[in-house]
């Protein structure tokens, strides 16, 4: 105790080896109980399966996994991307119109209210079974979250550097390049994170819906012929993608504001 | 000494209509070059607001400001402002911050880059020039914003409470370097602050300013020699100006 008072460091690593322990401990733990949980209370296979059988029988059938895992990517990469590619500029084109910002932002905020999945029906009832209904329909999960952080982000310069700006006598292009957009860029951050979050949902909703191929088609299929260890494997995939998804932003996030004090807090 | 600024009956009313809120004036005033003028007065009492309307940053209701033979209607760029909060941006160096007032004005920060060197000299940040605003303390961050607020070389420099949210060791030394740099340079400086001594310390003249609404009560000129250490500090002249001043507040019901 005495020698980690004088090396406080080595005290806080010996706390975050504590807590990660701890963590990887329960993780371990959860996975021991639910596999012999399972046996004892003699559930039956078709209700819930054992996490070794479904590494097991997921690993039997990888081939039409991966596959899937795949569809169900293009479509969440690809509704992410134009969501990103179309929010940042009418965000910005909200912030800095006062026109756009009494019409077409208080429409926004009202959309915003209506839970998107419920348009996924509609979509493909529109647009068939193939790969665009669900790309719109990521589309729509990961689009409202990023436009309407983008608009926060673009209006909350500080007072005193607007000042400054114009103190400068510096053009709206310049103050926008070396102000207004570094500072907006944390902010913006926060809108692509959730949507990275929310898109596999966007994406597995949509292949529930009407789909004869992807992660949430699988899913559905192996539940209805009563196999929950298929069912798992494929929700494992799915929350697979949605981390690597998430994980690409995050990284673009330290990359682009490492001195951003959100990134400063986790990169020790 | 030839006169840079005029405010003539200067007024600044916020809103309109019943709910107008008369904030400062009408207030007449000169600013002689290379003057170091004080706005002292407590808070809320419209120093910043007129600092504002200096800078060309804030309308004026009435009354006009005119500045180096120029009448006041929008932002005024050969001035150097430091704000309460600084302005220096997260993003960047220390260096890069006082780049960024160069390249906001479109010149090449190579061709000042000597300029930069002094300047950082002058307020002891050469050996952080390359350290985030984050990484420096609260007056290490008021200092590189003194460079920023500088390196353009303005005529007139607007201080508004820049020691403000600092302790009192720390702005006494930051006081002596900036007293050091306006004897070199004899920019005119506009210094914007709450303590009575701080404004005797620094100024030529000080600007003492009642509020509700804001005007200027008295201006009193400081005869005593430059540089102004802590021999001046503690002789009796200075502690009759500080009493000459304290009275006016007290007459008042400020303090």
């Amino acid at each position: 105790m005495a020698s980690s008072d004088k090396k406080p460091y080595f005290a806080a690593l010996r706390i975050h080896l504590a807590n990660s322990w701890m963590f990887i401990a329960f993780f371990i733990g959860f996975f021991l109980f639910w596999e012999y949980a399972v046996v004892w209370f003699d559930i039956p296979r078709y209700i819930l399966t054992p996490p070794s059988l479904i590494v097991e029988k997921g690993a039997a059938d990888l081939d039409r996994l991966l596959y899937y895992t795949y569809v169900t990517g293009l479509e969440t990469v690809l509704g992410y991307v134009v969501a990103v590619v179309l929010a940042l500029p009418i965000g910005l084109a909200i912030a800095f119109s006062t026109i756009l910002r009494r019409t077409i932002y208080p429409f926004l905020v009202c959309i915003e209210m209506v839970p998107k999945i419920a348009f996924a029906p509609l979509f493909i009832s529109w647009l068939g079974f193939g790969l665009l209904p669900k790309v719109i329909i990521v589309f729509l999960v990961c689009f409202f979250p990023i436009v309407l952080n983008a608009i926060l982000a673009f209006n909350s310069l500080s007072e005193e550097l607007t000042r400054f700006a114009r103190s400068t006598g510096a053009s709206v292009w310049t103050t926008f390049l070396k102000i207004r957009l570094p500072a907006a860029l944390p902010q913006c951050f926060v809108g692509f994170k959730y949507a990275a979050i929310n898109a596999t949902v966007g994406a597995a909703i949509a292949e529930f819906i009407g789909s004869d191929e992807g992660l949430g088609f699988y899913i559905q299929i192996v539940t209805g012929n009563m196999r929950p260890d298929l069912a798992f494997a494929g929700i494992f995939f799915l929350t697979l993608l949605g981390l690597a998804l998430f994980g690409i932003v995050t990284l673009a996030e330290r990359l682009l504001i490492p001195w951003h004090i959100s990134v400063r807090r986790t990169a020790h | 000494m030839s006169t840079l600024i005029d405010l003539a009956g200067v007024t600044k009313v916020f809103g309109s209509g019943t709910g107008a809120v008369h904030a400062f004036g009408p207030v007449d005033m000169t600013i002689e070059d290379g003057e170091f003028i004080s706005l002292l007065g407590p808070s809320g009492c419209g120093k910043s607001t007129l600092m504002l309307m200096i800078a060309g940053l804030l309308g004026i209701t009435k009354g006009e400001i005119t500045l180096a033979g120029r009448n006041v209607t929008g932002p005024q760029t050969d001035i150097g402002i430091m704000f309460q909060d600084n302005t220096l941006v997260p993003w960047r160096t220390v260096r890069g911050n006082i780049d960024l007032q160069l390249e906001m004005r479109g010149i090449d920060p190579a061709s000042r880059e000597e300029d930069v060197e002094e300047l950082l000299r002058s307020v002891h940040l050469e050996d952080f020039q390359q350290r985030f605003p984050h990484e420096l303390s609260g007056g290490m961050q008021q200092r590189a914003a003194f460079c920023q607020a500088m390196v353009h070389r303005p005529k007139t420099m607007l201080l508004d409470e820049p020691l403000g949210k600092l302790d009192a060791m720390t702005r006494e030394n930051i006081r002596k370097d900036l007293q050091s740099l306006w004897m070199q340079k004899r920019p005119t400086v506009i210094f914007v602050t709450h303590s009575i001594e701080e404004a005797i310390q620094l100024s030529t003249r000080v600007a003492v300013i009642t509020p509700r609404p804001g005007r200027i009560e008295r201006i009193i000129d400081i005869d005593l020699p430059f540089p102004r250490d802590f021999d001046v500090k503690s002789s009796p002249e200075f502690t009759a100006y500080v009493r000459e001043t304290q009275e006016i507040f007290r007459n008042y019901g400020v303090i």
